[in-house]
C-alpha cells in the first residue's frame, strides 16, 4: 500500500511527544475545523462546542500512537468528528423531548434589507433543513474542503454517490432560497 | 469532458474551479474555455449556490474553549517530555565520574607525595644525627 503524504505528520509526533508548543499549533489548526464541522452537522452552538472538545480529547489520546503514512490525520480527525455529530443526531431522533427547536427560514425582516448577516442565517437555516447526508456532503466538499474522494471515504459512498448527494443538495438550497438575488447585498 | 459531465461536475462542486476534482479539473476547463457561451446559463446558476454557501459563517473557537482543549491535553497524558532532562543527566553523569576521578587523583598524589617527604625528611635525619653524634646509620635506621 502506497504511503499517504501527510502534511499534518510532523505536527502530530510532536504532539505525541508532548511538546506543549505542537499542542497549542495543533488546537489553532484543527479547532476551527472541528467546531465549523460539528456547528454546520448540528446547528447548535453549544452542542459543537462539546464535539470538538471530544474530538480533540480523541486527537490527543491517538496522537502517541499515531502511524504515519496510512492515512491522514485530518482525515481521521474528521472521521471522529462526523461520528461524534451522527450519534447526537441519532440521539435527537430517538429522544424527541431532547430535539432543538426547529430553525425556520426568517425570511427577510419587514422593514430592512437583506443584509450580509441574514442572509447568512437564512442559509444556515436551509442547511440545517437538509436531509442529513446531503448536508454532510456538503459540509465535507464545500465548507471542509476536503476531496471528493476523502470525502466519498469519509461517508462510505461511492464518488457518484456523493456527486448526486452534493447536487440535490446544492438545488434544495438554491430552491429554499429562491428570492435571494445572486448579487445581492453581501452574497 | 463531454457537455453532460461538465454540467455533472458544476452542479455538485460549484463554479469555482478550484473545487472541481483534480483529476478533471484541466479539461473542464478547457471544455469551459470553449463552450462557455453554451453553458453560460448552468455556470451562472452554479455560482449563485456557491455565493448563497459562501454567506454562511460560523463561529470562532473562544478563548476558554481554546483553554478547555490545551488543559485536556494534559488530562490525556500528554506530558512534555524534557528533551533536555537526558541531556543534562548525562551532563550530571560525566561530571560526577569527573570529581570522582580527580578525587582519586588527588589521594593518590597525595600519599606518593607524603611517601616522597617522609624519605626525604628520614635521610637528612640521618644525616645530621651522624654529623653530630659520629654514630653508625645502622643504629638509628635498626
Amino acid at each position: 500500500m502506497a504511503l499517504i503524504a501527510d502534511p499534518d505528520e510532523d505536527l502530530v509526533r510532536r504532539v505525541g511527544q508532548g511538546d506543549p508548543a505542537a499542542i497549542q499549533a495543533m488546537v489553532a489548526r484543527k479547532l476551527p475545523r472541528m467546531l465549523a464541522l460539528a456547528q454546520r452537522m448540528l446547528g447548535d452552538a453549544a452542542e459543537a462546542e462539546d464535539v470538538a472538545q471530544d474530538a480533540m480529547l480523541r486527537a490527543w489520546k491517538q496522537a502517541p500512537r499515531w502511524k504515519p503514512g496510512q492515512a491522514k490525520f485530518d482525515t481521521w480527525l474528521h472521521r471522529v468528528g462526523l461520528n461524534l455529530c451522527y450519534d447526537r443526531l441519532r440521539r435527537r431522533r430517538e429522544t424527541p423531548t431532547a430535539t432543538p427547536p426547529d430553525r425556520p427560514d426568517p425570511g427577510p425582516g419587514p422593514d430592512r434589507g437583506l443584509m450580509a448577516a441574514d442572509v447568512g442565517v437564512r442559509v444556515d437555516a436551509a442547511l440545517a433543513r437538509l436531509p442529513d447526508r446531503q448536508r454532510e456532503a456538503i459540509v465535507l466538499c464545500h465548507y471542509q474542503e476536503l476531496t471528493n474522494i476523502e470525502a466519498a471515504a469519509l461517508m462510505a459512498v461511492s464518488v457518484e454517490a456523493l456527486e448526486s448527494l452534493l447536487s440535490r443538495g446544492r438545488r434544495a438550497l438554491r430552491q429554499a432560497l429562491a428570492d435571494v438575488r445572486p448579487g445581492a447585498e453581501g452574497v | 469532458m463531454t457537455s453532460e459531465r461538465f454540467l455533472a461536475l458544476i452542479a455538485a462542486y460549484g463554479a469555482d474551479a478550484r473545487r472541481w476534482p483534480d483529476a478533471e479539473r484541466a479539461a473542464a476547463q478547457a471544455f469551459l474555455a470553449a463552450e462557455a457561451d453554451v453553458i453560460g446559463a448552468a455556470l451562472a446558476e452554479a455560482d449563485a449556490a456557491d455565493a448563497l454557501l459562501n454567506a454562511s459563517c460560523v463561529a470562532h473557537p473562544s478563548i476558554a474553549l481554546r483553554d478547555r482543549i490545551i488543559a485536556s491535553a494534559a488530562q490525556a497524558g500528554l506530558k512534555a517530555r524534557r528533551q533536555g532532562g537526558r541531556w543534562l543527566n548525562r551532563l550530571a553523569i560525566t561530571m560526577g565520574a569527573g570529581c570522582a576521578a580527580a578525587t582519586f587523583t588527588g589521594i593518590v598524589a597525595g600519599v606518593m607525595m607524603t611517601t616522597w617527604l617522609t624519605a626525604d625528611a628520614q635521610a637528612d635525619a640521618i644525616l645530621y644525627q651522624a654529623s653530630l653524634l659520629g654514630v653508625d646509620d645502622t643504629e638509628l635506621l635498626g
